[in-house]
């Protein structure tokens, strides 16, 4: 178990880094990213698979990237950057891409199927990812930007 | 003689000078992806060490500014259209740090006008370690969602070949929707061949983790700040360039899928 948070911690330190690359952030600001990135998507991963925690996707989320809003925001004036420049980055790894691309595919397979049966599962297939994937991306947004909006002075004061 | 030189209005720069100056301080601010909250904190900062008033529209591809004198009647509105360039932290990290800057007196007006300058030309990154860090980071989300060390590598060739094409089409000046729905094919294409020759245990994680270097993560995060601070015309407008792009996405890896003949599950 501990090995396994530790290779979702390196995993997603990786993947924040290199999703950091393409909105060019100052250097400096790689390290807050990987650190933030893999602290909040270990917290997701032990909140959904821990043995008394196992929560849903939806939930550990909102969790997750309230704690990563929260670190973000009293990084962002050590690593002197905007909260946004930590943030934005450190939040892609959890995008729930798998569950965007199940729900794109559910709509493309229901309308090729005309039979209702197939339809229906497709259709099911669909709406099931599609709301699972928006719940997740509100739970994400609204979970780590609050804490930019509540400590407001903190945040724009960073680049000071 | 000495109350003269100490009054800020003569001395200092104009309206017309901090209004051009400040108008296009925005326009690289918002055209680099910095949110709406940002800007006008940032603006507003800089007009009171000028010792100017300032209102600000922001729409979603001009700023306007208005800049006055407190207890003047005359103003100055300078309209200017929102930069074309790719997201950049930098800039925006820099700009930031500008503003602090001249709110605390350490740069006067000319040397923050040279400084601005500098930050928006300077901003260079080298496009092979990004080409590189990028196809390692979606190789490492593959992980994340599951895949084995095959849908891994995979992932990571068809990232690699799907971005070099980007910065390619990008450096060519072809229109982004283009460039994402040809990238999104390549890459899907690339993805499909786990499936084909079914190599891996996990090949459908494979062709969905191939495109997700696409997803304008940053546009839906900083519509919904725009959102949260009441700047809804903003936010929509971002969202909707989010969603188009999205939408680019799906047609290149769809048109992939009836190529390779590969099914969704």
């Amino acid at each position: 178990m501990f090995l396994q948070i530790l290779q979702d911690a390196l995993f997603a330190a990786i993947a924040a880094i290199g999703f950091a690359a393409i909105s060019r952030p100052p250097r400096r600001a790689y390290a807050y990213c990987a650190l933030i990135a893999a602290v909040g998507h270990s917290l997701r991963f032990v909140l959904m698979n821990g043995q008394c925690v196992g929560m849903n996707i939806m939930a550990a989320t909102l969790i997750a990237s309230f704690v990563v809003g929260t670190l973000a925001v009293f990084l962002s004036p050590v690593a002197r950057t905007p909260a946004e420049t930590c943030l934005f980055p450190a939040l892609l790894p959890m995008i729930p891409g798998i569950y965007a691309y199940r729900a794109f595919g559910g709509l493309a397979m229901c309308v090729l199927n005309e039979r209702q049966e197939q339809f229906d599962y497709y259709f099911y297939l669909f709406a099931h990812n599609s709301l699972t994937c928006g719940c997740i991306l509100l739970g994400m947004v609204i979970g780590a930007t609050i804490p930019i909006f509540i400590f407001k002075k903190v945040s724009f004061q960073a680049t000071r | 003689m000495i109350t003269v030189m100490n009054s800020e209005c003569e001395c200092g720069p104009s309206c017309g000078e901090v209004s051009r100056f400040l108008s296009d301080y925005s326009a690289w601010l918002l055209g680099s992806g910095a949110t709406c909250i940002r800007l006008e904190k940032n603006v507003s900062r800089m007009a009171r060490a000028y010792g100017k008033e300032v209102e600000i529209t922001i729409m979603p591809r001009h700023v306007h500014l208005s800049i006055w004198d407190k207890g003047s009647t005359e103003m100055v509105t300078t309209i200017a259209s929102v930069r074309h360039c790719a997201i950049s932290f930098n800039i925006n990290t820099r700009l930031s740090e500008l503003s602090w800057e001249v709110a605390d007196g350490k740069v006067d007006f000319q040397e923050a006008r040279r400084r601005f300058d500098e930050i928006v030309t300077g901003d260079r990154q080298s496009k092979w370690l990004v080409l590189l860090l990028v196809s390692l980071a979606n190789a490492s989300f593959c992980r994340l969602f599951g895949g084995d060390v095959t849908a891994m590598i995979v992932v990571g060739v068809a990232t690699l070949a799907g971005y070099y094409l980007k910065q390619q089409m990008l450096e060519r000046h072809v229109d982004i929707r283009v460039v994402v729905i040809a990238c999104s094919f390549v890459s899907a294409v690339l993805g499909a061949t786990d499936i084909l020759f079914s190599i891996g245990e996990t090949p459908t994680i494979a062709l969905g983790t191939s495109v997700l270097y696409l997803v304008p993560g940053i546009p839906f995060l900083n519509s919904f700040s725009d959102m949260l601070y009441r700047h809804y015309v903003c936010s929509f407008s971002r969202f909707i360039d989010a969603v188009v792009l999205t939408s680019c996405l799906s047609i290149g890896l769809c048109a992939a899928m009836l190529l390779m003949n590969v099914g969704m599950f």
